[in-house]
């Protein structure tokens, strides 16, 4: 597989995320819906570093900018912190198990939550600790096809 | 972040930008629609008829209260003018369904199928069954976008239905939940009091139904009491929604005429 059908392979992905993350939910549930763009920004900075780099995560995050309608550059900084991240940690933990991958996004999920309510605190209505936690939960279980998937195209490569 | 929260150089392209993603929240409506395709070719013909029924008995209720409505209507007219009132506001309306709603749990907005090409003007009140669900905030040819009462950005100039007190309710981000602004604790306001649109600042109708008082309660120290409102409208479930065209007395009469 090269590099051309990886572009390809990513762009269908990202199609797939959006049109995941604007699928419509009720209820509270709305707030456990995972963040299917810094998903798709984490697998595939996590095996392909030197094509999908730091400007990937800041593409990602302006297109998450759009989609949430947030404040353009909130998404941006907490995508690219990130990148940086998985940048400095991914040759340890792209050859690791998938649980330490799962371990790995829950924990970045985590943190990423509570970088943004630290960001942008003129949320009245916040996540709790509770509901922060059960979706980095979900999000940890959404990621295990899309690392089955991005891992099958990273083994194709080599 | 500075730019974009201080000044609106940035909106021309968001617009644009939410324009081209209405195509994707059509795509991600696609399972909820075959869901409801699937339902409707495989209801049996008991049920059916059952439904039929059932909307034949509600249909006539509510044919009975629409005599009564029109009737008191005709009153209301009569005596407005014999007090030479200012021109009454009447109401038309446009039935539209929702076809996306924001990724973002924080941002209460939804799309509906209809836009310039239908009359759609920025500012435009919507409603569901219940009552009051809000305004049109953007609009292209074919869909417009709605901001919710319940957005945290969203404020609405209300009334008590029980006494006419005036006040302000403001969405919190939840559906299920909105808040009073700055009523003092000598207010005669209680729990169950029902809340309607006042009709001030020119933007909603009046009289419309918004929402009932759920809870009240004042921290000590606190100037104001602390009011919860739960919405009458079900503003994450329902689909079909209502655009309302507010027509003066004039516009009213001169549709009726073309008409004939």
């Amino acid at each position: 597989m090269n590099r051309n059908s990886n572009f390809q392979s990513a762009l269908i992905m990202l199609l797939g995320a959006l049109i995941l993350q604007f699928m419509p939910m009720s209820g509270d549930w709305v707030f456990l819906k995972p963040n299917f763009l810094l998903l798709l920004t984490i697998a595939w900075m996590l095996y392909f570093p030197d094509q999908y780099g730091i400007e990937f995560a800041v593409i990602m995050g302006i297109f998450a900018d759009f989609v949430f309608v947030s404040t353009l550059g909130f998404h941006i900084l907490i995508f690219a912190i990130c990148g940086l991240i998985l940048i400095f940690f991914h040759r340890i933990v792209v050859y690791l198990q998938l649980i330490h991958r799962v371990t790995l996004v829950f924990l970045m999920i985590l943190l990423v939550e509570f970088m943004g309510l630290a960001i942008d605190s003129s949320f009245d209505k916040q996540l709790s600790i509770q509901d922060i936690v059960l979706l980095a939960i979900i999000s940890a279980i959404c990621w295990i096809p899309l690392d089955k998937f991005v891992g099958h195209c990273y083994s194709r490569q080599k | 972040m500075t730019l974009d929260s201080y000044t609106s150089i940035f909106e021309t392209s968001k617009s644009n930008i939410s324009k081209a993603i209405i195509p994707l929240q059509l795509a991600a409506n696609f399972p909820h629609t075959v869901k409801e395709w699937v339902s409707m070719n495989t209801t049996s013909r008991t049920k059916l008829e059952q439904k039929n029924v059932s909307l034949e008995k509600e249909r006539l209720i509510l044919l009975g209260q629409l005599q009564r409505s029109a009737e008191l209507a005709a009153e209301n007219l009569r005596l407005r003018q014999l007090l030479n009132a200012t021109e009454l506001l009447m109401q038309s309306v446009l039935v539209t369904e929702v076809i996306g709603v924001s990724p973002n749990p924080v941002n209460h907005t939804v799309t509906v199928d209809r836009g310039t090409n239908d009359g759609v003007y920025i500012g435009q009140p919507v409603l569901d069954a219940e009552g009051l669900m809000g305004q049109v905030v953007e609009v292209y040819e074919n869909y417009s976008k709605v901001l919710l009462i319940t957005d945290i950005n969203h404020a609405l100039p209300v009334q008590v239905l029980r006494n006419g007190l005036r006040s302000i309710v403001e969405g919190t981000s939840d559906f299920n939940l909105m808040s009073l602004r700055f009523v003092s604790p000598t207010v005669d306001i209680e729990e169950g009091d029902k809340l309607v649109s006042s009709g001030l600042g020119g933007r909603f109708p009046m009289g419309y139904p918004v929402g009932t008082v759920s809870s009240i309660s004042q921290n000590s120290g606190e100037k104001f009491m602390k009011i919860n409102v739960t919405p009458s409208a079900k503003l994450d479930r329902s689909r079909h929604l209502l655009l309302v065209f507010t027509l003066k007395d004039g516009d009213v009469a001169r549709d009726m005429n073309e008409q004939k």
